[in-house]
C-alpha cells in the first residue's frame, strides 16, 4: 500500500481503516492536490481566511512545534512562524506568506492511524512509524533496535536529498549527517527531533539529550553517532551468573 | 346609483381576489418552506461533526510534542524498519 508519495506497512489493524485516515490527512495537506485546503489556502491572496477546524488544530501544533524546537521545524520556511496567528477558525497572516505543515502532517497521520489500530500492531509510512506495543525495528546502516512505545522516525538526506530547509536560511539545511533516526513519545515528536537533530549537525546529538530524547545519528562516511540518552537506553543488560 | 352598486361589486371581488392570491402565496411559501428544510443537502439534520481529529488525539498530541519514546536492545528480526523519509 501507498500513501502519501510513501511506502505504507501496517500490522495488527485493518489496512482500509489505516488508508482512509492517511488519505483525509492527505486530502486536506498535500501541497501536490491543487484541491486541497493548504492548496487553496496557500493559492489565496486574503491575509484572513477562514480554514477548517481540522486545519486551524494542526497549524496551531505546527506552530506549537515550531515553538518548542526554537524555529528549526517552522510551516513558513523562513523564520516567520511568528507572523502567522489562529484564532478559531480564523487564519491571520502576511500577505503572501505560504504555509508548509510536511514538517507534521504525516507525522500527525501516523499517530491518528496507530491510535485506530484494533489492537499491538504499528504502522509505518516511508520508515516513519509508530507502535501500539513492543515492535522490532531496522535501523539505517545496520542495527535494530526495539521501539517499546511510541514513535520512531528518520530524517535526512538518503533519499530524498536535500530536501530539510533550514528556516535560520531559507536554504536547504546543511549537516554533518546523512541520516537522524529519534524516538519520540509520538511518530510527532520523533519526527521533529530527527529533523531538529539533523538541521543542528554537531549540535543535534546534545540538544536531544537536554530533551531526554533518545537519537542516532549516521554521518556521510557510514559513522554511527549514538548520544547518551539512546545508549543508555539500548544497552544490553549485562547478568552475571 | 346602478354605476356605484357596479363598482362596489367589483371592489368586493377585488378584495376577495387579493385575499386569495395573498392566503395562496402563503401556502405556496409555507409547503416549500418546510419541504426545504426537510429534503435539502445543505441542511444539516443533526448537529455538524468535526472533520478533524478526535479532541482525545489532539490533547495527546500537544502534550508530548517534544518527549522522547521508549525503546530498548531488539530481540527479535524486525519485520519493518525506519528509512530517511
Amino acid at each position: 500500500m501507498r500513501a502519501m508519495g510513501c511506502d505504507v506497512a501496517v500490522a495488527g489493524g485493518d489496512p482500509a481503516t489505516v488508508a482512509a485516515v492517511l488519505e483525509r490527512w492527505e486530502d486536506a495537506f498535500s501541497a501536490f492536490r491543487p484541491t486541497s485546503e493548504l492548496s487553496r489556502v496557500n493559492a489565496s491572496p486574503a491575509c484572513v481566511l477562514a480554514v477548517s477546524s481540522f486545519f486551524a488544530s494542526t497549524l496551531e501544533t505546527a506552530l506549537d512545534v515550531a515553538a518548542e524546537t526554537d524555529g528549526l521545524v517552522d510551516p513558513t520556511l523562513c523564520g516567520r512562524c511568528g507572523e502567522l496567528a489562529v484564532s478559531g477558525r480564523a487564519l491571520f497572516r502576511p500577505q503572501g506568506l505560504t504555509l508548509d505543515l510536511n514538517g507534521v502532517v504525516k507525522a500527525l497521520a501516523v499517530d491518528e492511524a496507530v491510535s485506530a489500530l484494533d489492537g499491538p500492531g504499528f504502522v509505518s509510512v516511508g520508515g516513519d512509524l509508530a507502535v501500539r506495543g513492543p515492535v522490532d525495528v531496522a535501523l539505517p546502516a545496520g542495527g535494530a533496535i526495539r521501539v517499546i512505545a511510541g514513535g520512531l522516525a528518520t530524517s535526512g538526506t538518503a533519499s530524498r536529498g536535500a530536501h530539510l530547509v533550514n528556516p535560520a536560511t531559507g536554504r536547504p539545511a546543511e549537516s554533518r549527517w546523512e541520516q537522524v533516526t529519534a524516538s519520540g513519545a509520538t511518530c510527532l515528536a520523533a519526527d521533529i527531533a530527527a529533523k531538529a537533530g539533523f538541521i543542528l549537525g554537531e549540535d543535534g546529538p546534545a540538544w536531544l539529550d537536554e530533551r531526554g530524547i533518545p537519537g542516532r545519528f549516521v554521518a556521510a562516511g557510514g559513522e554511527v553517532v549514538e548520544n547518551e540518552t539512546w545508549a543508555r537506553a539500548t544497552q544490553l543488560v549485562q547478568t552475571c551468573t | 346609483m346602478a354605476g356605484d352598486s357596479r363598482i362596489e361589486l367589483a371592489r368586493a371581488r377585488a378584495r376577495t381576489a387579493k385575499r386569495a392570491i395573498g392566503l395562496l402565496t402563503a401556502v405556496v411559501f409555507g409547503v416549500a418552506f418546510v419541504g426545504a428544510k426537510v429534503h435539502a443537502p445543505g441542511h444539516a439534520k443533526g448537529k455538524a461533526k468535526s472533520l478533524g481529529a478526535p479532541s482525545s488525539f489532539e490533547r495527546a498530541v500537544h502534550r508530548s510534542i517534544a518527549q522522547g519514546g521508549q525503546i530498548a536492545p531488539a530481540v527479535q528480526p524486525p519485520p519493518v524498519s525506519s528509512s530517511t523519509s
